[in-house]
């Protein structure tokens, strides 16, 4: 109950995507025609709307939940699901980004990340004033689209590791020095 | 993104400049370690944590993030590939003209020499060109980018020529750590290896998480590189601190909520 899906995209439309239209895509992104999409084109074919480049750790995050067999790249089956994840994101920034500046501040962070599923935990103001000063590669202090969705997925897996342990769902956990280390030093 | 993680600690730090440390010829080779030049005060000789830090330990080891302005005087920088500097990584002398005041003449060199857009910073694409591990691998993308985050004193993804000057010092310290628990000059840290290392830094962890750090952080199940032993041990250091915050009575336990856990771990991302 407590800490839901709150930091996974919702899906916006469960319509099947257009395989022509996906198809076009990737062989647009597939660069060097290998079958296979790699960090660098898929940093190449994504913009954060500023005009700099995308981080390059969100795009490594994206690839590796996607890519099944550790190959280092997505095929076209799985960049259908990569496509999926990003336009879900980019539609949720867009709400939460009311004046188009393509950064969202602490405020809106704030209601972005609790906007969407129903979130029971609180987390205070200091700590999205953290996220903010971690996750802010422009130093703005607001975020833009990479960065936000390099938050996410850092919160995302962060939360997941803390529910394991707090299996009677209170919101607090105990556990062991090496535990400790085990559940953090893979997200970080 | 600086991170003061090893404030408190009761290790050596930054604080050592390398005395009188001999210049070495082979530049590349993982081979003799230069000799002691970590200091006395230094693991293996001494581990530094006081008994009071039960049970899991000091850690010791390189600091980043502090601009202490040390000088490792006389200390040719020997083993992260200087693309310009030959096999042998000697530079020519008498660059050190317009050396910015607190940095070390010979990083300043190697920073020159790795700036290639000459820009006057460092960017993560020049630093991944400039650093090679012993078996000539490059160094990964995540402790690049840790490095890179840990010395940005101006905050903009990059370092400028003081940053690297204390990029320089650090690394210089994690290789001597690194070729003296090497025990078998292998130019790589197995497993083993790597629990004694980590006990002699004063870390209470058991073989078993050792062995599985090791073999999560070493690429296709092979041996752990200079690149991911620096990546390793910064973050053991930084995630042990993060606990301790929360074990004040310092008894291997740690209750926290979710807020607790998530700011401890958001903080010290690297």
């Amino acid at each position: 109950m407590a800490y839901h899906n709150q930091y996974r995209p919702p899906h916006y439309n469960n319509a099947p995507q257009d395989q022509g239209f996906l198809w076009n895509i990737f062989q647009r992104v597939d660069k060097d025609r290998s079958g296979s999409i790699s960090d660098t084109e898929l940093q190449q074919a994504l913009s954060n709307g500023t005009w700099t480049p995308f981080n390059p750790v969100t795009v490594r995050s994206i690839i590796s939940m996607f890519d099944r067999d550790n190959k280092g790249g997505v095929n076209f089956n799985e960049f259908a699901g990569v496509w999926k994840y990003i336009t879900d994101w980019q539609n949720i920034f867009r709400t939460y980004d009311r004046d188009n500046s393509g950064f969202i501040d602490k405020n809106e962070l704030k209601q972005a990340l609790t906007g969407f599923g129903e979130q029971c935990y609180r987390l205070s103001d200091q700590f999205y004033g953290t996220l903010i000063d971690k996750f802010d590669r422009q130093r703005k202090g607001q975020v833009a689209f990479d960065d936000f969705i390099q938050c996410c997925i850092v919160l995302q897996r962060l939360t997941d590791v803390f529910r394991r342990y707090d299996t009677d769902q209170d919101g607090w956990i105990q556990v062991s020095y090496e535990q400790y280390l085990s559940m953090v030093f893979n997200v970080v | 993104m600086s991170f003061h993680y090893a404030q408190g600690y009761p290790g050596p730090g930054g604080g050592n400049p390398f005395p009188g440390q001999p210049p070495t010829g082979g530049a590349y080779t993982a081979g003799i370690p230069p000799g002691g030049q970590y200091g006395s005060a230094a693991p293996p000789s001494a581990p530094p944590a006081p008994p009071g830090y039960a049970p899991y330990g000091g850690a010791a080891g390189p600091s980043g993030g502090q601009y202490t302005g040390d000088q490792a005087p006389g200390a040719p920088y020997g083993g992260y590939g200087q693309p310009q500097g030959g096999p042998y990584g000697q530079q020519p002398p008498g660059l050190a003209g317009n050396v910015p005041q607190g940095v070390n003449p010979e990083a300043y060199q190697w920073f020159q020499s790795v700036d290639t857009d000459h820009s006057g910073f460092i960017s993560l694409k020049e630093l991944r060109q400039a650093l090679v591990n012993s078996n000539w691998s490059a160094f990964n993308d995540e402790t690049c980018l840790m490095m890179i985050n840990m010395f940005d004193n101006t905050k903009s993804g990059r370092m400028d020529a003081f940053g690297f000057s204390a990029l320089w010092n650090f690394l210089q310290q994690w290789r001597t750590l690194f070729q003296q628990f090497d025990r078998d000059s292998s130019g790589c840290i197995s497993g083993n290896e790597l629990h004694q290392a980590l006990s002699q830094m004063g870390y209470n962890l058991s073989a078993q998480f050792t062995r599985e750090l090791a073999a999560q952080h070493s690429p296709r199940g092979g041996s752990m590189q200079l690149d991911c032993f620096i990546q390793v041990c910064t973050q053991l250091q930084s995630m042990t601190q993060a606990f301790r915050e929360k074990d004040s009575a310092m008894t291997g336990n740690a209750r926290m909520s979710y807020e607790d856990f998530l700011s401890g771990a958001v903080a010290r991302l690297m």
